[in-house]
């Protein structure tokens, strides 16, 4: 795979001296052609910056942006082979739909005959035929937003850069339209650089993704490396629900910590190479609450009594404490045979090896 | 939403005496302007008693020269200062608005609402004085003192609008534009300027009635020969005055309720 | 990031007017308030205090060192506030009311209201002191009205009295009043009136506790819009109050009239200046405490 965007060393700081914010501190990507790929991160951690950097926006106060190995930094967002789909669409309020989608091609001086046949072909490629004189108030949320789709891939950037843009969708378009942008991708080979908060987009839509907080990449994978293998408490905590543990290190060997379980079983778990508690210490240890599994009283790693239950219609939630007092949130699928515990009820806990896991706090 | 006002309203409306108050309000406001108007339509002399329905006066108007010339003189006027004054407005606006702090702002508001502060009797004389010493000076007696005296004091009104338009306008639209290959000049004649056209039309809209109704500034800049419609008016108003007047002050009236009328479907509208 | 001439540029053929035909006219004016008059009008370019010395003082014709009290001008200082206060008075008195009714009206008739407040705004303001002047003439509509109906035999003389400038400026300062006391009224939470209700609060405590509160800023805001050009009134009071009726106003254009004192006419507008710049700073330091207290 070829290599459409690399950056290195990148900083962005805003304002001077002691009063700067560093928006972005050392960052080094690498994005790969036709690659759908995710900034994932909490409102200001940096990932919107990021974007604008990429589309021409604004400045790196330093370091190198390469977009298909030409370096790009001094450039301005009309000079750059990348398109954005806004956060807020937008769309030219005074353009049809037809001329909204046109402009980029107008602007880049392609002859009428090729404006018009792109324009239609964008209109079919985003089910959009009918709206084409339309102004965008005229036309719903879900519809502007693939008519901002469509005028961002008009062009045919190598980069489509899509900022949140389908944070102000209703649920149900919103997954309407997260298969839609995955088509839209496969479709047409163009790398997308997607901006989220939503981790859960972020896990059904991205090639790879990048976990920001802070302004730094706190992780760089792939989906499912994301989310079975989080590097520290904070992605692990903003990448679906975790319980976290505070457990005791009995015992060290080879990369794996043998840790004491409330109630004083044992179990074993991988230690991350960044770190390298002594034993006696606490350590931080996550077990998702889907991984763990009920048992009768008495049998399982760990005990413990159900405090509360949410129904949540496929499955139900289980509040449990265990026996040192900590928390436990448990899932359990529903199925019509096996009713939920009542509060009050004891049982047991298990869960698969490699379903413990230390953490970097 | 809606019913919670509904609500709101049915148990609030009945604040007494309110409804009483406003109404008496309107009758006030709108009686003495449409006394006015019935009596240009008046066959006889009197301006309280009726005598039949007659475009007499209207007539008389029409025939009278010199209100022709002061009316002509009122209209170029009016369009010219407005002019400038929309010109100018549309930099300072473009100059002041979505643009971030930056030194002197301050400065720049306070010369730019300056003619909405300072009473207009005060700037009159003092354009008088500024102007007499110039024609000293020169001996340029034109109507050139006018028009810059007319544009200035346009020029807070022509403003506001233009620059209510050009902040609800989204930055993400030219960014939008900057993104899809418009050069910065290209993005500001795509984008800004067309979406800025109904605040401009309004901005000129209002130049212009502020001009046509403009009478204590032009009393005291104007040289001999170049009253306008207001101080035409201004001067009759002295003497016993015939319906005549009201004609004029009716063919004025419409006129004012024509461009307010324009420019509030203009605002209303600009929305979305 | 980059420098910000070129706001400056934008600004500035706008900013040459302004300062030619606008502020640095008032320079002038201030310059002139310390010469001494001509003898037809004009000035003479000699230091003199003897301009500021007769906006409150005046001297005996024949023994020039026998000083006393301007009293003539005070009159017409007092008058000018004295109308001023009263017309913000009987505007907010309308006004008030008729803001509510507007704000109160469904969206859709609110606009037509609205609007009907509007069109006299933006009306001439010599026509609508015209109008006023028609109705009160002593051949005008309401003596007319009255003589008809047998209330009175011989016309009441309304015009060229204090009454007459007092009608006039509150009638032409009006929607002056309504449309930051509406603007303020739309802003309003009516559901704090439905809880002011609904924790049994009377119509007149709700107004007092609920709804004047919160459009105060409104009030404060109309008052200063309609006291202003009160202050500053020329037309209506030329028209409706004549010579013995002054305003500041109208004695400033005397002395560049027949009273060819123009060092006097730009002192007293100096005066007229410092009145207006007072009540906009009260306005400005009221507000910013009100704000204060809302922040907080």
């Amino acid at each position: 795979m070829s290599q459409e965007i690399e950056i290195t060393g990148l900083n962005k700081s805003f304002g001077q001296g002691a009063a700067a914010f560093h928006a972005l501190s050392a960052i080094d990507l690498t994005i790969a052609t036709g690659e759908f790929f995710t900034l994932l991160g909490p409102s200001g951690c940096g990932k919107t910056t990021l974007l604008r950097i990429i589309a021409g926006f604004e400045e790196p106060s330093t370091g190198a942006l390469r977009i298909n190995g030409k370096e790009v930094t001094g450039l301005g967002p009309d000079k750059r082979p990348i398109n954005t789909v806004f956060q807020s669409y937008a769309l030219f309020p005074h353009m049809s739909v037809a001329q909204n989608i046109g402009f980029g091609l107008k602007m880049l001086r392609k002859p009428k005959s090729e404006i018009k046949a792109t324009v239609a072909e964008m209109l079919q490629l985003v089910r959009m035929e009918a709206m084409a004189d339309r102004l965008p108030s005229e036309i719903s949320g879900g519809q502007q937003q693939r008519v901002a789709l469509a005028r961002a891939l008009a062009p045919r950037p190598r980069v489509l850069l899509l900022d949140e843009p389908l944070s102000a969708l209703d649920l149900k378009l919103r997954k309407e339209m997260q298969s839609e942008l995955k088509r839209l991708q496969t479709e047409t080979g163009i790398t997308f650089v997607f901006v989220t908060h939503d981790q859960e987009e972020a896990l059904t839509m991205s090639d790879r993704i990048a976990v920001m907080s802070a302004g730094e990449i706190l992780q760089l994978g792939p989906p499912q490396e994301i989310y079975n293998a989080p590097v520290n408490r904070f992605v692990a905590d903003f990448i679906g629900d975790t319980n976290f543990l505070s457990l005791r290190v009995k015992a060290i060997k080879a990369g794996e910590a043998v840790l004491e379980l409330p109630g004083g079983k044992q179990a074993s778990a991988r230690l991350p190479a960044s770190i390298s508690p002594s034993v006696g210490s606490r350590v931080t240890a996550v077990i998702r609450p889907e991984q763990a599994e009920p048992t009768p009283a008495g049998q399982g790693e760990m005990q413990a009594i159900v405090e509360s239950a949410t129904f949540f219609g496929t499955d139900t939630h289980l509040h449990l404490l265990l026996d040192d007092a900590q928390g436990f949130v448990l899932r359990r699928q529903n199925r019509p045979d096996q009713p939920s515990p009542a509060p009050g009820t004891n049982l047991g806990l298990t869960f698969a090896p490699g379903a413990l896991r230390v953490l970097e706090d | 939403m809606g019913c919670a006002v509904a609500k709101a309203r049915f148990s609030i409306n009945r604040l007494p005496g309110f409804g009483l108050i406003a109404v008496a309000t309107f009758v006030m406001l709108y009686l003495p302007i449409i006394i006015l108007v019935v009596f240009s339509f008046n066959a006889g002399v009197s301006q309280s008693h009726w005598d039949g329905f007659s475009l007499r006066w209207y007539q008389a108007a029409f025939n009278n020269s010199q209100v022709r010339d002061v009316s002509l003189r009122s209209l170029w006027l009016a369009v010219t200062a407005a002019s400038f004054a929309t010109i100018l407005a549309t930099l300072a606006a473009l100059g002041t608005t979505r643009v971030g702090r930056f030194p002197g702002q301050t400065m720049i508001y306070a010369l730019i609402n300056q003619p909405l502060m300072v009473p207009e009797i005060v700037t009159g004389i003092a354009l008088l004085i500024f102007v007499a010493a110039i024609k000293v000076q020169t001996g340029y007696t034109g109507m050139g003192y006018l028009v810059a005296a007319h544009t200035a004091f346009c020029i807070p009104f022509a403003y506001l609008p233009i620059r209510a338009r050009l902040e609800t306008l989204d930055h993400a639209l030219e960014a939008a534009a900057a993104d899809l290959y418009a050069s910065p000049i290209q993005a500001f004649r795509y984008i800004t300027l067309p979406l800025m056209v109904p605040g401009i039309l309004a901005g000129f809209m209002l130049g212009f009635v502020i001009s046509l109704d403009t009478v204590v500034i032009t009393e005291f800049v104007k040289s001999a020969g170049q009253d306008t419609l207001p101080t035409y008016m201004l001067g009759q108003l002295r003497r016993a005055v015939t319906p005549e007047m009201n004609a004029i002050a009716t063919l004025f009236l419409a006129l004012s309720l024509m461009i307010v009328t324009a420019f509030f479907f203009i605002t209303r509208t600009r929305g979305r | 990031m980059r420098g910000h001439g070129w706001k400056w540029l934008l600004c500035t053929p706008a900013l040459i007017v302004l300062v030619l035909a606008a502020s640095g006219p008032l320079l002038i004016v201030a310059v002139y308030s310390f010469l001494s008059p001509g003898n037809m009008g004009g000035v003479v370019w000699e230091f003199s205090l003897e301009a500021w010395f007769r906006v409150f003082f005046r001297r005996d014709i024949f023994e020039p060192d026998q000083v006393a009290w301007n009293t003539a001008h005070l009159q017409v200082f007092w008058r000018s506030i004295w109308l001023s206060l009263q017309t913000t008075f009987i505007c907010a008195f309308l006004g008030f009311p008729t803001a509510w009714f507007i704000a109160t009206r469904p969206r859709h008739t609110r606009t037509i209201w609205l609007f009907l407040i509007t069109i006299p705004f933006w009306t001439n303001l010599l026509i609508r002191t015209f109008a006023i002047q028609e109705m009160i003439r002593n051949n005008g509509t309401i003596n007319a009205v009255l003589i008809w109906t047998g209330v009175i035999d011989s016309p009441i003389q309304m015009m060229f009295s204090e009454f007459a400038v007092l009608l006039g400026m509150a009638y032409v300062f009006l929607p002056l009043m309504v449309l930051p006391l509406y603007a303020a009224m739309e802003k309003m939470d009516f559901s704090l009136v439905e809880a002011g209700y609904d924790l049994y609060a009377s119509r007149l405590n709700v107004l007092w506790h609920i709804i004047l509160p919160q459009v105060k800023p409104g009030f404060i805001a109309g008052s200063i819009l309609v006291f202003i050009p009160a202050i500053g009134a020329y037309v209506t009071p030329r028209i409706l109050g004549g010579g013995r009726t002054m305003m500041l106003g109208n004695l400033i254009a005397l002395q560049f009239g027949q009273g060819r004192n123009w060092p006097l006419g730009a002192a007293l507008a100096l005066l007229m200046l410092v009145m207006v710049v007072g009540a906009l700073i009260f306005y400005l330091r009221v507000v910013g405490r009100s704000d204060g207290v809302r922040r907080g």
